[in-house]
């Protein structure tokens, strides 16, 4: 073989092998993170195992509160400039994002072949013209609290499935509140009235499958459905089973965690809430609170509702997609990755392949020893697609909440007091 | 001459200490409640009924800050900030508050009251525009927006010209006989006579670029940049993002104290030492 | 040089008056006044300068913070005029406004003049504590003062329980939230305002105190003839901060009122700064935010104007 035909075959060889070496791990440089939640990656090694396996890479985070990431966010997608490789956004206020055109990354193709691996209901916000934006983080499935020792003490049942027999619908739900409110003198739950911020009603809508606005885009705020269901909440003001504690202040603190007088008997809220009570609200009372599925608003409806939830988005500033995405891939969308992190903040994983694991069937002993992740994840794949969040939720929640307020304090009737609101979402939304 | 010790000068005095001591309980309060927490342990901190002292108390949030966030390193970093920002910003006001409060220009009551305007203008529609400009001079994440643009301060002007309109101006005319420069003039007269002004609003430059933290929220991107209320608001507990509350206070408490020492240390100079009637010549 | 017991006047005196000077050395001088402002309006000119014109661009716009900035004219101050919840924020600051700038105004001064003579013992500690709550976290101010105000079980309710006056609404009704945020601003802020009362008071010289407590005035009439007058100045600009500082409340809401995020029952406690942010980062109506920015800049503006007409002198 002549001299330069061997150098030749080297040389090629040589690129050969490099290219083969360098497409092995592409991925490299530092990928910025923006959020709260991610300690449940960076406290249980998930984070470290992420740059093991992709050596080049390297993570960052940089902690903000919701509010602050929102705001950053807006800023860098406004200025051009300045945007994180991942940003973690809430359902509530994704479709907001997403409506901006240009501002999180379009990742269709990577996100199509998982699409059902999800709960259904998840992608609604992710998602515009057929175009996906975010990946489901986790999911906020309705449930019902109540505190055992208030129970036993009304003379009634405190094992998890007779008290969802007793709850089934909302009227009855009235009912038990009223036998408490009268046996011990316990309120039943709080719902302020002058400062309520709208977030049971959104529940009781969810689960039936009502919305703010309907298919077209036109406001449902003061249909008659809504209405119907602003009213049965107002059964329960008027029959004064409910305090008056604002949430995420200290007498609503008092109320759950405590064993007086003051302390509330029962809470319809997302799983989240579990883990507040366990470790901090009600730390120093374990055994007292107990879960069971949320009532259905009548007769045979369904009995799941969501509140909350994040998910994970790649800002399109990004410089480094790939490595961002890839990981979205291993904290969101293997099994065994959501299940470390739900062990560490027991935040259901919207990933409804992690749901076969045993843990989820492992007994609790903050609530009695009960399994109340079963109910969870039961409750997360029937949650119904609802139209609450979407791009104006935080304006529309706005005078929502208002109008709760007027019709709670008996300013307004309830429609009046929806109607206008709806006629101010119509105004500043320009929708119908 | 005044008669000292009249029954009524005591039960004046008396009645005058006794509404000082529940005002100060009152301001001092929840600092008491912020050190009592900052001493629980999480699982504490929002007992019923209320306990001061826990039987848990301990120092374990202040270690955690210290060891596990860079919090010596953003205590630097505020320090930094808030020196340089109210140094500068006090030589651009007093300068422009004499040149307001002593000298007539052209449109000068036109400039005057555009200071004004801009006192009133809320600081949300201008984080846009900043950001932006920022960008452009490639200061995000550095020091610099928070020194210099902030020199432009209208409160700081605005104060210094009302102060400064207090001093005679025979003051000023003896020393222009005397053959002195305008700039002389500030500097060594003018100066020396605001100083408490100075001291005060130096003071609350300080303790303002302390604790602010709208602006670096959008300017600093680092945590290692970060100034003390940035460090403070990310700590968090996952999820909802709700505050540690005890390590949050811990925080606060450690923030607290080098503004508490500065605050002593001037007081004692500004008041005590340049009293009042110095305008002698 | 002596010092006359009468406050002179310190207006200044027109160009090219005092002391008979010539006029082009004062049109010289007044050459020195611009100078000295220009540092001050060259950074106000770049950073202060292009934010607000773009502001004032966008309010004519339906900008949502990305993309183009489409010019729809006029119709966002349609939209503002006939916006309640505008109104109601413009109202809450009018009302915040009128019941805590008097009480604010009167109490750092008295505070200030009661600090500043030494007949008090421990003044400078007092001062000091005075002072702490503007250095405090506003996060844990908020949180505390929930607790103070808690209707069950609040500190506040068990005081006046002694009194036979039971469970005051403090957070749960329009009229009393506004309460409960006035005391919490002027927890806030009194000590900020007596240090610039304090300042202020150095610049009363002592003899003529000395003097007219020789005469025979009362410690009250030293403060009402003298102090006050002398202290004109410096309380305009304490009026004119407080008058804008009800109208920009923030932090200090949201700390209150965790539950509405600021707004308070029935939207009572919703300042226009909170309102204006809101629109902006929470619904992504830039150019309507902007608007209602510069409609209530005009407003607030206008009654600093007419502060500035009734208590400044020609040239404060």
């Amino acid at each position: 073989m002549s001299k330069y035909l061997k150098i030749g075959l080297i040389v090629i060889v040589v690129l050969l092998l490099g290219s083969v070496a360098y497409a092995q791990d592409t991925l490299s440089g530092t990928i910025t993170l923006w959020g709260w939640s991610y300690d449940s990656m960076s406290e249980t090694g998930l984070i470290d195992a992420f740059e093991a396996e992709h050596p080049n890479v390297n993570v960052e985070i940089v902690v903000y509160p919701a509010g602050d990431t929102y705001q950053n966010l807006q800023l860098a997608c406004s200025a051009g400039q300045g945007a994180p490789d991942v940003v973690q956004i809430e359902n509530s206020n994704l479709a907001g994002f997403v409506a901006l055109d240009g501002c999180l990354t379009d990742i269709t193709d990577h996100v199509q072949p998982m699409l059902a691996d999800f709960n259904a209901y998840k992608w609604s916000d992710a998602e515009l013209d057929g175009r996906y934006y975010a990946v489901p983080w986790d999911s906020g499935p309705v449930v019902f609290y109540y505190r055992q020792d208030i129970f036993a003490q009304a003379g009634l049942p405190t094992d998890s499935a007779s008290v969802s027999e007793l709850v089934s619908t909302w009227d009855n739900y009235l009912t038990v509140c009223t036998t408490i409110m009268q046996t011990t003198g316990h309120t039943c739950f709080a719902n302020s009235t002058a400062t309520n911020n709208g977030r049971l009603f959104e529940i009781a809508l969810w689960q039936q499958g009502l919305g703010y606005y309907d298919e077209n885009g036109a406001v449902t705020v003061d249909s008659a459905e809504n209405v119907a269901t602003l009213e049965k909440l107002g059964e329960f003001w008027a029959a004064g089973v409910t305090s008056e504690a604002q949430p995420w202040t200290d007498s609503w603190y008092a109320e759950l965690g405590g064993t007086g007088p003051d302390s509330t008997a029962t809470l319809v809220e997302a799983s989240w809430m579990g883990v507040f009570l366990k470790t901090w609200i009600a730390a120093d009372i374990p055994g007292s609170w107990g879960v069971a599925y949320m009532p259905a608003f009548a007769e045979g409806q369904v009995r799941a509702a969501n509140d909350g939830g994040s998910t994970l988005s790649i800002p399109a500033e990004s410089d480094n997609k790939d490595a961002a995405l890839a990981f979205i891939d291993f904290m969101l969308a293997q099994p065994q990755n959501q299940i470390t992190q739900f062990a560490f903040n027991d935040f259901l994983p919207a990933l409804e392949t992690t749901y076969t694991d045993p843990i989820f069937s492992q007994p609790d002993a903050f609530f009695g020893d009960q399994t109340p992740r079963l109910i969870y994840l039961d409750v997360a794949r029937q949650i119904p697609a609802a139209n609450i969040y979407g791009r104006y939720y935080s304006l529309m929640n706005g005078h929502v909440a208002t109008a709760i307020q007027q019709y709670s304090t008996g300013a307004l009737s309830a429609q009046d007091a929806l109607t206008q609101a709806a006629d101010a979402i119509r105004t500043e939304t320009e929708l119908q | 001459m005044t008669r000292r010790f009249t029954i009524r000068r005591v039960v004046e005095d008396s009645l005058l200490h006794l509404i000082l001591i529940l005002l100060a309980l009152f301001m001092i309060l929840p600092f008491i409640w912020m050190v009592s927490t900052s001493l629980k342990p999480i699982s504490e901190v929002f007992q019923s009924p209320p306990q001061i002292l826990s039987p848990n108390a301990s120092f374990d949030a202040y270690v955690t800050l210290f060891t596990e966030k860079s919090f010596a390193r953003n205590m630097v970093n505020t320090f930094v900030v808030a020196g340089g920002a109210t140094a500068l910003r006090l030589f651009f006001c007093a300068l422009g508050g004499y040149g307001f409060a002593k000298y007539n220009f052209r449109g000068k009551n036109g400039l005057f009251g555009l200071v004004l305007a801009t006192l009133v203008i809320p600081f949300g529609i201008m984080l846009i525009p900043l950001y932006y400009i920022m960008l452009q001079l490639q200061w995000i994440d550095s020091f610099l927006p928070l020194i210099i643009p902030g020199a432009a301060n209208a409160f700081g002007i605005f104060f210094m010209r009302q102060y400064i309109s207090t001093v005679p101006d025979e003051l000023l005319d003896a020393s222009r006989i005397d053959g002195a420069s305008e700039f002389a003039i500030f500097w060594r007269v003018i100066l020396p006579v605001v100083s408490p002004g100075l001291v005060s609003l130096g003071l609350i430059f300080f303790m303002g670029s302390w604790n602010d933290y709208l602006f670096p929220l959008i300017i600093l991107k680092s945590p290692e940049n970060f100034t003390l209320p940035l460090t403070i608001r990310s700590l968090i507990a996952g999820g909802l993002g709700r505050p540690v509350y005890n390590l949050q206070m811990a925080g606060s408490v450690i923030s607290i104290i080098p503004l508490l020492i500065i605050f002593l240390v001037f007081q004692r100079r500004f008041i005590d030492g340049i009293t009042a009637g110095a305008i002698k010549s | 040089m002596e010092i006359p017991l009468t406050p002179t006047s310190s207006s200044n005196r027109r160009a090219g008056n005092s002391a008979g000077q010539p006029g082009n050395l004062s049109q010289e001088r007044s050459r020195w006044g611009l100078l000295f402002v220009s540092p001050f309006f060259l950074l106000f000119a770049i950073f202060g300068l292009f934010p607000l014109l773009f502001s004032m661009v966008l309010s004519f716009s339906d900008w949502n913070g990305r993309g183009t900035i489409n010019i729809i004219g006029l119709n966002n101050i349609d939209l503002l005029i006939h916006d309640p919840i505008f109104w109601q924020s413009m109202l809450n600051g009018l009302w915040i406004f009128v019941v805590y700038t008097p009480i604010q105004i009167m109490l750092s001064l008295g505070l200030a003049v009661v600090l500043n003579s030494k007949r008090v013992r421990g003044f400078r500690l007092f001062r000091t504590i005075i002072f702490m709550p503007y250095i405090t976290n506003m996060v844990a101010a908020g949180f505390v003062f929930q607790l103070l105000m808690n209707t069950r079980s609040g500190l506040f309710n068990q005081i006046l329980g002694v009194f036979s006056i039971q469970g005051v609404p403090w957070l749960d009704t329009p009229f009393m939230a506004r309460i409960s945020l006035v005391i919490l601003v002027l927890w806030a802020w009194i000590g900020y305002h007596m240090i610039i009362m304090l300042a202020g008071l150095q610049t009363i010289p002592q003899d003529l105190n000395e003097a007219a407590t020789v005469d025979g005035a009362t410690a009250l009439q030293v403060f009402f003839r003298i102090t006050i007058p002398l202290m004109r100045p410096v309380i305009l600009f304490s009026l004119v901060l407080s008058t804008i500082g009800s109208f920009n409340l923030f932090t200090e809401l949201v700390s209150l009122f965790p539950g509405t995020a600021g707004s308070g029952p029935l939207n009572s406690t919703l300042t226009p700064g909170l309102y204006i942010f809101n629109q902006g980062f929470g619904n992504f109506r830039f150019g309507y935010a902007s608007a209602v920015a510069y409609m209530y800049f005009i407003i607030v503006f206008v009654i600093v104007l007419i502060e500035r007409r009734f208590l400044g002198r020609d040239n404060t």
